[in-house]
């Protein structure tokens, strides 16, 4: 799913001065599970914000609201409908995609992001979430035991080692990293599958998904 | 909402009680407020039941010592009224109010009180069921501890089901020589064991069988077995895990590989049983203990015991090198005393000592830390030292399970304190070796305590349970997994519902009110009933209001 | 004593801390009037909003006291609290409050004299502003 983080609360604020009344709205979904934008986080924020304005003598009322999934029309207007009213500026907690959506439906309100969305990934453990996919639209996945090179090999070499690995399996570039090819062939080798590794593969074509991306699955 | 205030006996001299009766019966939402000199006692007992039966009030707050003396008394006397005692909420301004200095403190306990309102308005009832429970316990291991942990619960009219891993029953007792100052010998323990539960009918037992999966939470686990080509499913109250321990002989670290003259302690046990079949009699034997691992309670133990059992069976010159010696089992010290009494030498080294071959023989080389002297000892047989680990597939079950291990990879030993042999998780208990308490009178002491401890949650057949005082609301659910990893308790689980969607839902049973679950949904999908976000701010903001009012 | 925004808020567990503020009054030790306890199962349940909240309302200093490390009876609750005030000292720290105005506490519940310290240093603390 994507993951967001919160931008560091200095850029927040600065985007929002001078208006003293705003919507902070969250999503409840990819968001929410990467404790970035969700319920809580908009709690968290609002009371951040009030802190803030109490202690510089600034005027700012704050109404908080979470939508469903920020990236469905009809979701946000059923959230926001009615709260949008007296609002100068609306302050998205979500991913960008969101925050688009939000501001495509109310154009007359200045919408903010509140976060930067940052990857495609999973979490690998409680509070820890990583990249695994780059999007790039042409997945070989298939061919490296589930393991994508285009993300977590440095280079993202489709042929690789490339020979530069250093030991215990660490990246050459990023010692801090696995070498994502080691990975890749520790896998195949338990599928029985090494051959795919004398393989040679056609450097990838990334231009085969236009951006920004499109995709109809009805017929007009 | 009914406020009953309460002044001690009138020995709350520092609070104006009548101003703040005053000041909030002018409230909308207060029925009355009453002050009494002892809520606690019979007069205010009967206050109490009189203004409940007789006004309409769907919220109670009383403001008196702490509810930490008092909060069980009120419970049940609201319980007994009918009165959802969910909806009772408490101040203390005594303890934490009246007692904590000597001027006035009105205006601090009016503003307790106001808090304790908060919170209050916005309580909500909670239910308490009596559920039923299953009685029969799974007792995992057949060993020492898991058939006296399985008989003990007989002798109480329990049911126990033993499944145990190999063909027979016994464990570690079928190898053991011999228990350290007791004159029954295992075999004989084993058998009369063995006798014992095959004519208990309370007893079943199931070997070369496995558990491969838990679930569901005390009263009901659902415990899927693997015996033979078959799976199925039982359900149990509670499970005691005595899956033992397993000895490593010779680790790697110690770079030697076992040949003729290193031999281990049970191939010891075994030259001991025949010593007439030796071919030669062994004059040196030596012992090592503490290189691999300085946590050496059972290897001590079984040395001292072979030590001395050499002393008597074969006469031998015995040696043991070791660093620590540890003797805190019960009979420990005893049982070295009574080895140097019979002549055996034991050397301390603080460096580990080197161990090679010479002239067929093996010699030990170490730096005697009493005599600071380098000592050479070329001994005829090497008893290796050996560590004791716990069993195989532990780290498995314990993942499945989330029960923590210790650095070595036994159960729970970081919670000692807290959970002798119970665990965090309701109704799963430990005992003996798997718990890394590898002598016999610690073994019986985790047994005793599971044993009491199963019989009494199950024992009547039904507890009661608060209904859903912590609930995972589903529309609000993301299904992260946040609540089910971090539940101390293993109360949360995932379920499918009808709408096919997979939420967390929270075991009632299990549940230990902590609210950890709480404060982290992402998605603020749990209510906890009485320390509910919303309430807990609702006391924050009465706090604030006084400010706010100035 | 003027108590105008300068009141502590102790969310106490109520298996060690609120047991200690207990036992602080049975030996009627003397602290200001301006400490506010509220009573939580477990320092574990007290999240970074009632920690912000408090602030917005008047709050000078929050202590979170909870039970000693390796003796929490849901033994990971007073470590995650340990964790969360730190992200609540950031946060504070990002509008402008001392982070030192938040903090943890672990005690027994028989440490009366230890409860009544960690409020005199908050008290100081909240001073020095």
């Amino acid at each position: 799913m994507i993951i967001a983080e919160r931008k560091p609360f200095e850029e927040i604020k600065n985007m929002i001065v001078g208006y003293k009344r705003i919507l902070v709205v969250g999503c409840r979904t990819c968001v929410t599970i990467c404790w970035a934008g969700g319920e809580k986080e908009v709690g968290i924020l609002s009371s951040q914000l009030r802190l803030q304005s109490s202690r510089n003598g600034d005027e700012l009322s704050i109404l908080e609201a979470t939508v469903e999934r920020q990236c469905e029309k009809e979701m946000v207007t059923q959230e926001l409908g009615d709260k949008v009213q007296d609002i100068e500026a609306i302050l998205s907690m979500g991913c960008g995609v969101g925050v688009q959506t939000i501001a495509e439906i109310y154009e007359e309100k200045p919408v903010f992001p509140a976060l930067n969305t940052t990857f495609v990934g999973m979490p690998e453990k409680e509070g820890l979430w990583i990249e695994t996919c780059g999007a790039c639209g042409d997945c070989f996945l298939d061919r490296t035991g589930g393991i994508c090179p285009v993300v977590r090999c440095a280079k993202g070499l489709l042929n690789g080692p490339c020979g530069g690995t250093r030991r215990g399996g660490k990246c050459e570039i990023d010692p801090e990293k696995d070498c994502a090819w080691v990975l890749i062939y520790r896998r195949l080798e338990k599928q029985g599958r090494l051959d795919l590794m004398r393989k040679y593969y056609e450097a990838k074509n990334y231009r085969k998904v236009k951006r920004p991306g499109k995709i109809e699955a009805l017929e007009a | 909402m009914g406020i009953f205030l309460c002044d001690c006996g009138g020995s709350l001299k520092n609070i104006d009680f009548p101003k703040i009766s005053g000041d909030l019966e002018k409230l909308e939402d207060v029925a009355f407020i009453d002050i009494s000199h002892s809520l606690c006692l019979e007069e205010g007992e009967k206050a109490i039941t009189s203004r409940i039966l007789s006004e309409n009030i769907n919220r109670v707050v009383i403001a008196a010592c702490s509810p930490e003396l008092r909060e069980h008394k009120f419970v049940r006397l609201l319980e007994g009224l009918r009165f959802n005692p969910s909806l009772l909420s408490l101040a203390n301004i005594r303890e934490q109010c009246s007692w904590t200095r000597e001027g006035d403190v009105t205006e601090k306990a009016t503003e307790l009180i106001r808090m304790a309102m908060g919170k209050a308005r916005l309580l909500q009832p909670v239910e308490r069921e009596s559920v039923s429970v299953n009685k029969e316990v799974l007792v995992l291991g057949g060993g020492f501890s898991g058939m006296k942990s399985a008989l003990e619960l007989s002798r109480l009219g329990i049911r126990t089901t033993i499944v145990e891993g190999k063909s027979t029953l016994g464990g570690k007792l079928k190898e053991v020589e011999g228990f350290y100052g007791l004159k029954t010998s295992p075999k004989q323990m084993l058998d009369s064991m063995i006798t014992a539960i095959e004519k208990d009918n309370n007893i079943e037992v199931l070997t070369s069988a496995e558990v491969t999966r838990v679930r569901g939470e005390v009263g009901d686990f659902d415990i899927t077995i693997r015996g033979g080509r078959k799976e199925f499913s039982l359900s149990f109250g509670a499970i005691i895990f005595a899956t033992g321990y397993r000895t490593e002989i010779l680790p790697q670290d110690f770079e030697l590989k076992p040949g003729g003259n290193i031999i281990s302690q049970l191939d010891l046990v075994e030259m001991l049983r025949a010593p007439e079949k030796l071919k030669r009699r062994p004059e040196t034997i030596g012992f090592i203990l503490d290189v691999c691992d300085e946590n050496s309670r059972l290897p001590t133990l079984s040395s001292l015991n072979n030590a001395l059992a050499v002393r008597e069976k074969l006469g031998s010159e015995v040696y043991v090198f070791c660093k620590n010696l540890k003797v805190d089992s019960e009979g420990a010290e005893e049982l070295y005393r009574e080895a140097r009494n019979r002549g055996v030498v034991f050397l301390k080294f603080d460096e580990p000592p080197q161990i090679y071959c010479e002239d067929g023989r093996v010699a030990i080389e170490a730096k005697d830390v009493l005599l600071g002297e380098e000592v050479v000892l070329p001994c005829d047989l090497l008893v290796a030292e050996e560590r004791a680990l716990p069993p195989e597939g532990t780290k498995g079950l314990s993942s499945m399970l989330n029960i923590g291990t210790d650095f070595q990879g036994f159960y729970q030993d970081e919670n000692v304190h807290l959970y002798s042999a119970a665990s965090a998780r309701k109704g799963m208990f430990f005992v003996g070796g798997c718990r890394g308490n590898l002598d016999l009178r610690r073994a019986l002491t985790d047994i005793a305590s599971a044993v009491m401890g199963s019989y009494s949650l199950l024992a009547l057949g039904e507890a009661v349970v608060e209904v859903e005082k912590v609930r995972v609301d589903p529309e609000k659910c993301r299904a992260c997994l946040t609540c089910i990893r971090v539940c101390p308790h293993g109360a949360v689980q995932l379920v499918r519902l009808d709408t096919e969607k997979e939420v967390a839902q929270i075991y009632d049973l299990a549940c230990d009110g902590c609210g950890i679950c709480s404060a982290l949904c992402p998605a603020k999908a749990i209510d906890f009933k009485g320390y509910a976000d919303e309430q807990i701010l609702a006391e924050v903001e009465a706090m604030g209001e006084t400010n706010e009012r100035r | 004593m003027n108590v105008d925004n300068n009141k502590i808020v102790a969310f106490c567990c109520a298996n060690s801390a609120y047991q200690a503020a207990d036992k602080a009054g049975k030996m009627r030790l003397c602290y200001p009037d301006n400490v506010r306890i509220i009573r939580v199962p477990c320092a574990g349940r007290v999240d970074v909003v009632h920690i912000l909240k408090a602030f917005e309302k008047g709050a000078a200093g929050v202590l979170v006291m909870g039970c000693q490390e390796g003796a929490c009876q849901h033994l990971t609750g007073n470590t995650r609290a340990k964790e969360r005030l730190k992200y609540a000292g950031d946060l504070l720290k990002e509008v402008g409050i001392d982070r030192e105005r938040v903090k943890m506490v672990n005690l027994a519940p028989d440490m009366a004299q230890k409860f009544i310290c960690e409020i005199e240093v908050m008290m100081e603390k909240i001073k020095e502003a």
